[in-house]
This record gives structure tokens, C-alpha cells and sequence, in this order.
């Protein structure tokens, strides 16, 4: 089976409608005529006399090494670099509003985060990363090359390497051999052929400054088990790489390792296999049973029965489960992302932000079951569906966006906003979960609705939602960290309706200075800006906001929004049920520029994604106490990594 | 009498029409990939909730466990790939054009077994496995099939 050799798009599938632009085929040509120019020029010209005078050798190995370069050129520029095809529609059920951006996962000890790509709607997996160049995601994803105009990823990253070396090789062979020749004919300088060889003396010698550059680069990247992008993004500039395996077999990895398949292009067999009932059924465990017989007319699968059972037991009462947001009539599937996530090993990294845990695996298992029962609530819940449609989903936060959906993308806002609102009060042991959730959603839904809806319910709207001081904030944070872009600020209240907000503030909280958090989400960037110089003071402390300490205030990116994000850090006056202050702090810390980032389909790296990682830098290392065994370490300008000990 | 008898046999023909048709797709399950061990080919070997009540979890981590496996050995970093990528190197990557890499070659034998796990056991309890190849080795989807079982016949 050939080599999976495709011109970028030649295949079709990928990026089929990409406009034809010669200017990207300039720096491709030009490479090619001078490494095929310059080379024929000096085997015209300079070889004959080298064959004579010293070895007829000489122009052989300078063919071969030439023969050598060219081959590894025309894999590294013709050769597929490991683009991932399109995810299906049927992988992605969810609804965008809802969906985290983010998903963490752990790769050896170090929390890795997946983006989700908008455009080849996945999460993209470690090492992943999208080239706006060849609009496709591009596993281990290194650059996109201009010199041979493809990028490069896992499965061409080799040629390209060993093009580097056997370039720099050969320009040092035909620049030391023509040097040779001038040498012997300084008084021939007029000579055809010593004109010739001077000239490519001249490119070859322009040329290997910046070509040895680059494969020094090269050779030190592949001893530390790097990416260009990682290098480049500073993504493990502080911390440990989970990639690498060590300077050996990483060069073995590179240069030893089996040729990746080609994931394109590929044949798609039919199934051969008809699957017809009647089907075969497992017989039912004695739990499975019981739990049937629990069943309140709402599916709950047999682990989450026993989760529900330790949580009753737990000191902690467990945050509502969120809503999962689900069209009525689809079976309760687990998507895509919803299984990555309900994974066991619980990431200690994601809980050191909810005080009342003190354990990441009840967390785990909280938000697992919380999901769970969401997941079951959707079918009775469904009146509160289309109140919650417009708002975006609570899980914005990267770390705990993927705690919170631990199974479940879509937990809407009502369910987080009741978590939020009554989740001190929750009482959750015991109870049947169906019916109290439900209520708790509902009310929570239409708190929310009514506090987005109409100003002069702000102020019954306020009670909760101060008091708890989740939810208006979360809508924020929701808004710029979800994968629909869209939401960033047309799902938010109209400016007019922010004053009325903020005075409901001042009413609802008297003598407690204005929580400007509150009207945040309420308000667009201008107004947004209007109202931190007209309200200074300090935003009260709320419980949720426990621990959100931030040593450091957010870079420069967003000057105005710093004094909220320091008031935020104000520490807490009791226990919370600590609710995704992670959550709020980015929405400050970049609430601005996090508006914009969804919108982009995702090209490669780019600033307003080192802004969000700086904040989460921000309040990772300030976080990081609670919870035991994480290791919190963070790149300068790129991720954190929260490394479990 | 004969309307009834033609009532009969028409009941029963579009009864056995029923069953010669491919059952409706109910939903999609996604095992995603386990990255714990670094970005080798492996997937989670959790089961889903979704097949609880539809196959033995035994039975699923196996077929993953064995899947994971496989993808362990076209990856290995061994004598086999070494020998590969220096004879490549040597015909100038020409070698490709006849020849049929390592990983390859274990994708087809994955293939096949992934066909035989289906047609033994899969299919008989409702479900599909779809090769992970298709959708990029990024998740291995299974789709649940609607179980008429309950009330037919």
C-alpha cells in the first residue's frame, strides 16, 4: 500500500473549498529551483574537474547526498502530516451553548488540556493543533513549513527533520567543494565555470547561515521531545514535558518509529454484518434489579446508584446535579466528550477550587453521579429547557468546565445556577434525587431567566444569586468559554438594563459596596468598562469566590478589569459551596479578549489563548493549596500543569 | 374464509419482511482514548453505562484491551520499524510504493478482528464497533441498535 501521499486538500475531504492563492506556492517554488538549480549547476560545472583532479567519487556522493535531500524534500511537502478528518455530526450531539471549551486530561501525571475545535468539531487530543494555513487539525502538529508548503505534523515530521540535516549537509559539501575549485583556479577567475562556481558558492554560502539555524533547532527540539508549536508557545517553558521519554528514545522515536497511518483518504468498508433482532441480553445483577426497581420512571444506571448511596453518607452535601441539556426525545447516549470525562482517575488539579470537598475522588464521583442524574432529569425537565436555552453553559472554566461535565457537556446554567443558588442548602442525602433536582432546576431556571429577563425581578433574582454568588457571573464566564463563540455577548443583557441591575445590587446588599461581578454579565464591554470606573470599591467577598487568591494581577492584556480580579481574590467570610471561581476570575481576567477566541475556527496558536492561560495561570498558583498532591507548574506565557503527586 | 386466509399470509409476510430488515441505529456510544500513558494509541477500557444492560463488561474490555494491544504492537519501537525506515531510506522512500508499512499491516489484522468480534459477538446482542481508523484513531464507536425484542413477535 503506497505511502499516503496527498497534496494539502487533493483528497477533497478535509478543506475542500479553499480559494486557489499562488502567493502560497512562491517560497515552495523558489526552495525547489534553488536546491535543484544550484545542485545541477555545480554538477555541470564544478564536478568535471573535481572527478579529474581528485576522484570520480566526489560527484557521485554529491549526487547521492543530493538524491537523498530531494527525496526526504518531496516526502516533507507532499506526504500527509497526520490531519484528522472531520468529526462526524453524530459524534457531536450537543448542543455548542453548552459544551466546555476545554477538556483536561491527564498524560502521565501532568494535566494536558484538549481545546475543542469549531471546525473539525472535536476535542483536539494532546499535541493537536489546527493550522489555519490548511484549515485541518494536524496530529503532534510541529508548523506549517512555507519552504515546502505543507504541514508538518507526526507522520512527516521525520522526512522534514532528515531534509534539515541532509540539506545542511549537502549545501556544506557543494559550498566546500566549490571553494575547493576557486582555490585551484584563482587565476581562471574569468572562466565560465568559475563564474558559475562562484555563484553557487554565493547561495550555498547565503543559505547556510539560516539553514543550519534551523536544523540546530531541529536536533535540540527532537533530544527534548518537543513540538516547534511547544517550543514556541512556551508550553513546558516552566515545567516538565509529559511527552518526552527521555533524549534517547525520543531521536529513536523520531527517526526509528513505524511510519503513522494516514487517516484520510481512507476506504470505508461497509459493515458486512447485519444486525437484526431479536437481540441477545445479559441477565440482570441483583443490583441492576434493585435499581430497576428504584427507578422513578427516570433511567439511573446501577453505578450511580451507588453513588448516591456514599453520598448520602458524606459530611459534604453534593452540588445539585446540572441539567443536561438534551432534546427530549434522544436517548441518554453518552457522547464523545461525556466519556472521556467519566473516566475514573479523578484530576486532583480540577477540585481545589470547591472548599467543601475534601476529597477529588467524591468530587469525581459527585459531579460523575451529579451528571448522571442530570442525564436522567433531562426527560422531566424539559419545560425548563427552552427558559435555559439562551444562556450559556456554567462550565467555562477549563479545569473545572471538564470536573463540572464529568460525563455531561451540557449541564446547562439553570442546574449550575441552582448548585450555585442552593447549593449550601442542598441537603442531598437520603432524598429522592429526581423530584429535589427537579424542583431545584426549575426554580434555579427561573431565577435565572427571570434576573436575565426583566430588571425588576433583579431584585428577587439578586437574593440567591447574591447570597451564593455563582450564577450571574458564571452566565459570564459561561458565555466566553463555551465553544459556540456566538454566546460571547448577544445571549447577554442589553446595556440598558445593566443600571437598573446595579442598583438592585446596591438595594438587595445594603451597605455591602456594589458587587460588580453581578452586573458583569449584564453588560457589554463598554458598559462594562463605564461601570468599573464609576464603582471602584472593592466587590464584596463572596463564598464562592474562595479561592480565587490571585498573587499577581492578570497581564496588562486587560487593565481595567484587574481591580475586580483582585477584589475577587478577596478571601472568603465561611465555607462555600464553592462554585467555579476559576469560572468568574477568567471571565475578568480576560473577559474581553476570551469573547474572541471561540469566534476563531481555531488557527494554531495565537495571544488571546495566552490570555486565558496566563489567568488560569493566575489562579492555578494561588489554588493550588487546597487540594493535596498537585504540583502546580506553569509555563510563563503558555499552560499550566498541574502535576499530581 | 379467504380474506381471512389472505389476511394471514399477507400479516406474515411483512412480518418475515420485519425481520430481514437492518435493525434502527438507537444511539452511539464513543470510547474515547486513554492518554495516560502518553499519546500512544490506547482507549479507555471503562465501561459505558449505556451497554450495562445491553453486553458483559467483561466481554467489552476485553475486545478494547485486545484492541489496545494491537495498536501497542504497530507502534513498537523495535527492530522491525527500525529495518523499515532504513531500507526506505536507502531506496529513497521508493520501497513505499510496493511495499506495505508495519502499522499497516497490524490496521488490517485490527480490521479483521474487529469484523470477527462483531459477527461473534456484537451483532447478536444489538451492537456495532466501528474501526477507530475511520474516525481518525481519536474514538471507537459503537452503536447500540433498537431492541425490537420487547413486544415483537
Amino acid at each position: 500500500m503506497p505511502v499516503g501521499l496527498s497534496v494539502d486538500g487533493a483528497l477533497g475531504y478535509p478543506s475542500p473549498s479553499r480559494p486557489f492563492r499562488p502567493s502560497r506556492y512562491v517560497p515552495v517554488s523558489a526552495a525547489t529551483t534553488l536546491l535543484v538549480g544550484t545542485t545541477t549547476l555545480f554538477l555541470c560545472f564544478t564536478c568535471p574537474w573535481l572527478s579529474e583532479r581528485f576522484s570520480s567519487s566526489i560527484p557521485l556522493y554529491n549526487v547521492v547526498i543530493f538524491l537523498f535531500t530531494l527525496a526526504n524534500f518531496c516526502m516533507a511537502t507532499f506526504m500527509d502530516p497526520g490531519i484528522f478528518p472531520r468529526a462526524e455530526e453524530d459524534e457531536d450531539k450537543e448542543d455548542d451553548f453548552r459544551a466546555p471549551l476545554y477538556k483536561t486530561v491527564e498524560v502521565r501525571g501532568i494535566q494536558v488540556r484538549m481545546k475543542w475545535c469549531s471546525t473539525c468539531r472535536f476535542y483536539r487530543p494532546p499535541r493537536c493543533s489546527h493550522c489555519s494555513v490548511c484549515d485541518n487539525c494536524v496530529e503532534e502538529f510541529d508548523h506549517h513549513c512555507p519552504w515546502v508548503n505543507n504541514c508538518i505534523g507526526r507522520r512527516n515530521y521525520r522526512y522534514f527533520f532528515l531534509f534539515l540535516l541532509s540539506l545542511t549537509t549537502h549545501i556544506m559539501d557543494v559550498f566546500g567543494f566549490s571553494l575547493l575549485y576557486i582555490l585551484h583556479h584563482t587565476k581562471q577567475l574569468d572562466q565560465v565555470d568559475s563564474v558559475v562556481t562562484m555563484a553557487v558558492m554565493c547561495v550555498s554560502g547565503l543559505f547556510f547561515v539560516p539553514v543550519v539555524g534551523l536544523t540546530g533547532f531541529h536536533i535540540f527540539l527532537v533530544a527534548r521531545g518537543r513540538t516547534t508549536n511547544e517550543q514556541v508557545t512556551g508550553k513546558f517553558r516552566g515545567g516538565v514535558n509529559p511527552f518526552t521519554h527521555g533524549c534517547l528514545k525520543n531521536i529513536a522515536y523520531v527517526l526509528c518509529g513505524s511510519q503513522a497511518p494516514r487517516y484520510l483518504g481512507r476506504l470505508r468498508k461497509p459493515h458486512s454484518v447485519q444486525v437484526q433482532p431479536p437481540f441477545l441480553r445479559p441477565p440482570l445483577s441483583e443490583a441492576q434489579l434493585e435499581a430497576k426497581v428504584l427507578d422513578n420512571g427516570i433511567q439511573q444506571s446501577k453505578s450511580s446508584l451507588e453513588i448516591m448511596e456514599s453520598q448520602s453518607t458524606d459530611a459534604d452535601p453534593p452540588p445539585p446535579p446540572k441539567p443536561e441539556h438534551r432534546y427530549p426525545g434522544l436517548p441518554h447516549t453518552q457522547n464523545e466528550e461525556c466519556s472521556l470525562l467519566t473516566e475514573a482517575p479523578a484530576t486532583p488539579s480540577l477540585y481545589k477550587y470547591r472548599p467543601a470537598y475534601s476529597s477529588p475522588g467524591k468530587n469525581h464521583t459527585a459531579s460523575t453521579h451529579s451528571s448522571k442524574m442530570s442525564r436522567g432529569n433531562s426527560m422531566t425537565e424539559s419545560p425548563s429547557v427552552p427558559v435555559t436555552t439562551g444562556q450559556p453553559s456554567y462550565r467555562s472554566d477549563p479545569s473545572l468546565s471538564s470536573r463540572g461535565g464529568a460525563g455531561c457537556r451540557g449541564g446547562g446554567e439553570g442546574g449550575r445556577a441552582g448548585s450555585g443558588g442552593l447549593g449550601g442548602a442542598s441537603a442531598f442525602g437520603g432524598r429522592s434525587y429526581p423530584s429535589f433536582t427537579d424542583t431545584l432546576l426549575q426554580s434555579a431556571a427561573a431565577s435565572c431567566s427571570s434576573s436575565l429577563r426583566s430588571a425588576h425581578t433583579a431584585h428577587n433574582a439578586l437574593g440567591p444569586l447574591i447570597s451564593e454568588g455563582t450564577t450571574s457571573t458564571s452566565y459570564k464566564s459561561l458565555a466566553n468559554q463555551t465553544r459556540n463563540g456566538s454566546l460571547s455577548y448577544e445571549s447577554l443583557l442589553t446595556p440598558s438594563e445593566s443600571p437598573e441591575f446595579e442598583s438592585a445590587a446596591h438595594d438587595t446588599a445594603p451597605g455591602a459596596p456594589p458587587i460588580l461581578g453581578y452586573t458583569s454579565p449584564f453588560l457589554s464591554a463598554q458598559q462594562r468598562e463605564g461601570s468599573l470606573q464609576a464603582c471602584p470599591a472593592p466587590l464584596r467577598p463572596s463564598p464562592n469566590r474562595a479561592f480565587l487568591r490571585p498573587t499577581s494581577s492578570p497581564p496588562s492584556r486587560a487593565p481595567p478589569l484587574s481591580p475586580r480580579a483582585r477584589s475577587l481574590g478577596s478571601p472568603p467570610p465561611g465555607p462555600a459551596p464553592g462554585h467555579t471561581p476559576l469560572g468568574k476570575s477568567l471571565s475578568y481576567g480576560g473577559g474581553v479578549e476570551l469573547q474572541h477566541r471561540p469566534s476563531r475556527s481555531g488557527g494554531g496558536t495565537s495571544m488571546p489563548n495566552s490570555t486565558i492561560k496566563q489567568n488560569v495561570a493566575n489562579h492555578n498558583t494561588h489554588s493550588h493549596k487546597p487540594a493535596g498532591g498537585v504540583k502546580k507548574v506553569t509555563g510563563v506565557g503558555g499552560t499550566t500543569y498541574g502535576i499530581s503527586v | 374464509m379467504e380474506d381471512v386466509l389472505f389476511n394471514l399470509w399477507f400479516s406474515r409476510q411483512t412480518h418475515s419482511l420485519q425481520d430481514l430488515r437492518q435493525a434502527a441505529v438507537t444511539s452511539k456510544v464513543f470510547v474515547q482514548r486513554d492518554y495516560t500513558s502518553g499519546t500512544i494509541c490506547k482507549f479507555q477500557t471503562k465501561f459505558p453505562a449505556e451497554l450495562e444492560s445491553r453486553m458483559d463488561k467483561q466481554q467489552f474490555e476485553e475486545t478494547i484491551q485486545t484492541l489496545n494491544n494491537l495498536y501497542a504492537e504497530a507502534e513498537k519501537l523495535g527492530g522491525r520499524s527500525y529495518l523499515e525506515g532504513c531500507l526506505a531510506c536507502l531506496t529513497a522512500y521508493t520501497i513505499f510504493l510496493c511495499m506495505e508499512t508495519h502499522y499497516e499491516k497490524v490496521l488490517k489484522k485490527i480490521a479483521k478482528y474487529i469484523q470477527e468480534q462483531n459477527e461473534k459477538i456484537y451483532a447478536p446482542l444489538g451492537l456495532l464497533l466501528t474501526d477507530p481508523i475511520e474516525r481518525g484513531l481519536r474514538v471507537v464507536e459503537i452503536t447500540i441498535f433498537e431492541d425490537r425484542s420487547i413486544g415483537s413477535r
